[in-house]
């Protein structure tokens, strides 16, 4: 009997020292494992101890990394010692990491530098006060970017973030399919959505296809189309203006008569958008002028795009031809342990050196740092778009684009707004759409 | 000998039985409930970011006049009552089809039908984005026979988004389930199925009379995992419709998801929402472990 | 059977056969086309598989990620297995009432969505300084409420005569688990491996939060990475993807026979 019991408790001991063992043994091989693994990345806590290395966390190789890699080699000139670690992180992770950091407290897993979504950037500095460093008095010069791009991450007039890529907005088509309709690029320049519809029917009749392909149940064309006449979901004091906004009321009922006339096809999803786009099912599309580096994966199309502004709204006070779509800007972490070292590096380089925003050209990431745009490199000609100078022209669109107020709560207003947008087209009444999704979004802020 | 010593003997059965179960038991309630104790207490706060203030059972109040939020919980209880059921049983018929030992080929059919769940979230729901999207194969199909006129734009109306992912639903998760049965139906004896035959009983009858009775703890332990996962149903929401059209696919977890992370963050809501998902779960599992968790 | 029934049946798996692999042949013939061919829904396998495989190892590091997978995927495997296994036979073998209610409150654990007790839990951990650890990837999912109750489940066919006279003939407790249950209950060991194996593998969003190191990064990270540019190389994340998948099918592959003929399959 006791034999028995004593074979049970040594089990018992046995399993417990196995757990604590393996728990044991993986906790301290670890550590061993990341040092040996390291090779040239060492942990960003270290950076203070006369080392000149920085823990970067970006997403997207061709372009963010590229150009932070770039960057990296620019300021290496002046700095032999200094080094970069980039950690390749998909925007949504980087939210949640930080969500969760700041939460839970321990912000000591964040890097020294991020990158993050210029509409985020509101609701983070928000809602974490803690986690981004002011950096308004960094001896970075702010005016020098334009207006529209760096007000994204300007809160109660403090600069929080380092503007980097142009989300300024192109409308580009297909020059071969406007021929057909005996139209040029010298027809969608400078006009009006009116205008616009009226040639899109002359497209469609020709060819059968559509102007433009929109992501069903994704709002951004009327994002773009609000910011374009300066307008926003919410006010100046963060309350919402969605009822009686007559710019809303207006961009719905266009986007309805574009949807209607068949010149504007919704798809299903951001795949089939980029595929509507390279196998040639639509005339074009309006949108961050990022998306060029989409349509240029269709090496065959090359010469047969060219690129313009963006229609206006008709009826809307300010209205104009410009807005932005994306884009993101460097925010430095207050986790950061050597923040002159980043902010040193951030003015040297993003808002310093012409010589980067050349060197970064080629990925398509244009600057939003008006000095770039001066340089020889902006103004070659692009093959693809007919051998036009896009790179000059759409800088010169992005110092004209309108700033508007992002608000804190702007992911809120942009779901209701789609939510409205959909039941709208779906035959609703717009008045009570607008009230339904104005409901929403003053719920979501707990009025 | 007799009534002394079998005391004993259960005691000490009782207490081995206690020193197995320990290291998980002791895991699970150190990596789960203390967690959840947190968000409990959590739910009943309120506030922006990490700056929270008590305010009683509000939380819970709110989320009933939360329209999105009622309308999550409509639409995921929709795919629980249509998905569910049909998985199990297709699954379920699958497993005693493939359990037939003089079936050729067993071995790649049951690796074939496996294999959606083996396929990463990305593929999977770029695969299925692109198979319905409206020059996708199902509407080239559908056109070329002549169901359809012209495309339909599958994930923008709202009850064929809903059947989309019931459709992505059952294609992914029917041989998973298929593999519990599967290995269930080892744990019967053959001859068991012999001697039915020799009876003469046809197929159905030996699926309802022997393989459905004697798979009752694998069909229970199905069953209460589908029910969870369904409630929590995140992935399919997030990565196939978005929710959408206007919230009409969205589910009680990617809501949540949106509160704690894509929008301002509001954790106590978020613990609140999370705990009536518990509620739900706990409800239903306890129901089908009255039916089904019977020693005989 | 008859004929004509056999013939139904080899049909309606070769259908369902059909449907569940067809997706997946879409994926192996869209990683050997351009990205540009893929959108606009090419379906024939075409020549461009070493380009696509060219950009993704310049791209990503597949290598480590691979190794860091394999890595994590198997530590918890064979933790896991040990740990729920010994609990469900607890359960079961040993079951009273007391212990019947200790599984439903288990139960419990599972019921709330991860996002809920995710920053918690990172609390606990960053105390405990097991952000970037082996460890810290695997603890929170080595026992599992689900793989208890499978082990809990099937323990109820583990035949009591067996039991008794191993007992008769002096056989210790953890000696029958060890010398009889495991041998025994094969089949369910290798599903539940085949689970287990395919979770770790393809976990995301704790590892996410709590492996912050690019040394650390996982297949799945790969591929979310892949997503994300302003441009997607289809091509490219569809090889990928593909890289991803495989590992979890060959598992199962060589594991179904073992499951799915478990103890009556080998005494023919």
């Amino acid at each position: 009997m006791k034999k028995k019991l004593v074979s049970v408790l040594v089990a018992g001991a046995m399993l417990a020292a196995m757990l604590t063992g393996c728990g044991g043994g993986s906790g301290t091989q670890a550590p061993a494992a990341d040092n040996g693994g390291a090779e040239t990345e060492a942990p960003a806590a270290d950076g203070a101890s006369g080392e000149e290395t920085l823990t970067v966390w970006c997403w997207d190789p061709a372009f963010n990394l590229n150009a932070m890699y770039e960057a990296e080699k620019v300021y290496q000139k002046d700095h032999p010692n200094f080094k970069l670690n980039v950690v390749e992180t998909p925007w949504e992770d980087i939210q949640t990491k930080v969500t969760t950091a700041a939460t839970s407290g321990d912000l000591s897993t964040l890097p020294d530098i991020f990158l993050m979504q210029d509409n985020a950037f509101q609701k983070n500095v928000i809602s974490f006060p803690s986690v981004c460093m002011d950096l308004t008095n960094s001896g970075i010069d702010f005016s020098q970017f334009a207006a529209g791009k760096t007000a994204y991450s300007v809160i109660d007039g403090k600069n929080y973030g380092v503007p980097f890529d142009n989300g300024a907005v192109v409308a580009c088509y297909r020059t071969d399919y406007l021929e057909q309709a005996g139209l040029t690029i010298d027809d969608f320049t400078d006009i009006t959505f009116d205008q616009y519809i009226e040639n899109g029917k002359k497209v469609l009749e020709a060819t059968g296809k559509p102007l433009i392909s929109m992501q069903a149940g994704e709002c951004d064309l009327i994002m773009m189309m609000m910011q374009s006449a300066g307008s926003s979901l919410f006010n100046e004091d963060g309350s919402a203006n969605i009822v009686d906004n007559d710019t809303l009321k207006i961009v719905m009922e266009t986007y309805k008569q574009l949807k209607d006339s068949g010149v504007l096809i919704e798809v299903n999803s951001w795949d089939e958008y980029v595929g509507s786009l390279v196998s040639g099912d639509v005339a074009g599309t309006i949108n961050g002028c990022w998306i060029m580096a989409s349509i240029q994966t269709a090496e065959d199309q090359s010469g047969k795009w060219a690129l313009t502004n963006m229609p206006s709204l008709v009826g809307a006070s300010n209205a104009t031809n410009y807005s932005n779509n994306g884009g993101s800007s460097w925010a430095v972490t207050t986790n950061c342990k050597n923040q002159a070292l980043a902010t040193d590096f951030l003015a040297s380089t993003f808002a310093g050196s012409t010589e980067l925003y050349d060197n970064i050209l080629a990925s398509g990431a244009l600057a939003t740092w008006a000095p770039a745009g001066d340089s020889t490199a902006y103004a070659t000609p692009n093959e693809f778009f007919g051998g036009d100078a896009v790179s000059a022209k759409i800088v010169e669109f992005s110092t004209k684009v309108p700033s508007n107020i992002t608000g804190v709560y702007y992911y809120e207003g942009r779901d209701a707004v789609a939510t409205a947008i959909t039941n709208y087209i779906n035959g609703s009444d717009i008045e009570t759409e607008m009230k339904t999704a104005a409901d929403t979004v003053n719920f979501n802020m707990g009025k | 000998m007799g009534k002394p010593k079998k005391m004993t003997l259960s005691r000490k059965h009782n207490f081995t039985g206690w020193v197995f179960l320990a290291p998980g038991a002791f895991l699970i309630f150190v990596m789960s409930f203390v967690p959840m104790v947190r968000a409990l207490l959590l739910s009943f706060k309120t506030g922006v970011g990490a700056d929270m203030k008590p305010c009683g059972i509000m939380n819970y109040t709110r989320m009933f006049q939360d329209a999105v939020f009622v309308q999550s919980i409509k639409n995921t209880f929709f795919y629980l009552i249509i998905q569910v059921p049909i998985m199990l049983i297709f699954a379920l018929i699958l497993a005693s089809i493939l359990n037939n030992k003089n079936l050729r080929f067993k071995g790649l059919f049951r690796t074939m039908i496996f294999l959606p769940c083996a396929t990463s979230l990305v593929a999977y729901a770029v695969i299925f984005r692109s198979l319905f999207a409206n020059n996708g194969i199902i509407n080239l199909l559908l056109v070329n026979i002549g169901i359809l006129d012209q495309p339909y734009s599958f994930l923008t109306h709202t009850w064929s988004a809903r059947i989309v992912i019931i459709i992505a639903l059952l294609w992914r998760w029917t041989g998973y389930n298929m593999v519990f049965y599967l290995s269930g139906l080892q744990n019967i004896e053959y001859s068991v199925y012999e001697a039915a035959k020799i009876d003469g009983a046809s197929a159905v009858q030996t699926f309802f009379k022997i393989t459905i009775p004697l798979l009752k703890p694998t069909i229970l332990l199905t069953a209460i995992m589908s029910t969870n996962g369904t409630l929590q149903l995140f992935d399919e929401s997030v990565n196939l419709t978005d929710g959408g059209p206007a919230n009409a696919s969205i589910t009680m977890s990617h809501y949540i998801y949106n509160m704690s992370f894509k929008y301002v963050p509001n954790f106590g809501y978020a613990a609140a929402m999370s705990f009536l998902i518990l509620v739900l779960v706990a409800v239903l599992a306890f129901l089908q472990m009255k039916v089904g968790d019977k020693r005989d | 059977m008859t004929k004509g029934k056999k013939f139904g049946m080899y049909l309606f798996l070769c259908i369902v056969s059909f449907i569940s692999v067809f997706p997946l042949y879409w994926m192996v013939s869209a990683a050997t086309n351009k990205s540009a061919e893929v959108v606009a829904g090419r379906l024939i396998p075409g020549g461009y598989f070493f380009e696509n495989l060219k950009n993704l190892l310049a791209n990503q590091n597949v290598g480590r990620a691979l190794g860091n997978s394999f890595k994590y995927a198997i530590i918890l495997t064979i933790i896991s297995l040990i740990v729920s296994s010994l609990a469900g036979y607890g359960f079961e073998i040993y079951h009273d009432k007391a212990k019947d209610t200790v599984m439903s409150i288990i139960l419990l654990a599972m019921m709330v969505p991860f996002v809920a007790t995710m920053i918690p839990l990172f609390q606990m951990f960053s105390t405990a300084g097991w952000l970037n650890t082996t460890i810290g990837f695997i603890l929170p999912t080595v026992s599992t409420p689900f793989l208890i109750m499978m082990f809990r489940q099937s323990a109820r066919s583990f035949p009591h005569d067996i039991m008794e006279a191993a007992r008769i003939d002096g056989l210790s407790e953890i000696r029958i688990f060890f010398q009889m249950f495991i041998p025994t209950m094969r089949s369910t060991y290798a599903a539940a491996m085949t689970i287990t194996f395919m979770n770790a593998w393809n976990s995301y969003l704790w590892p996410k939060v709590i492996m912050t190191d690019s040394t650390s990064q996982t297949m799945p990270m790969v591929v979310a990475n892949l997503t994300q540019g302003y441009v997607t190389d289809y091509g490219m994340l569809m090889l990928a993807v593909l890289i991803c998948t495989l590992p979890t099918a060959i598992v199962f592959f060589c594991l179904q026979n073992a499951f799915a003929e478990g103890i009556t399959g080998a005494v023919k």
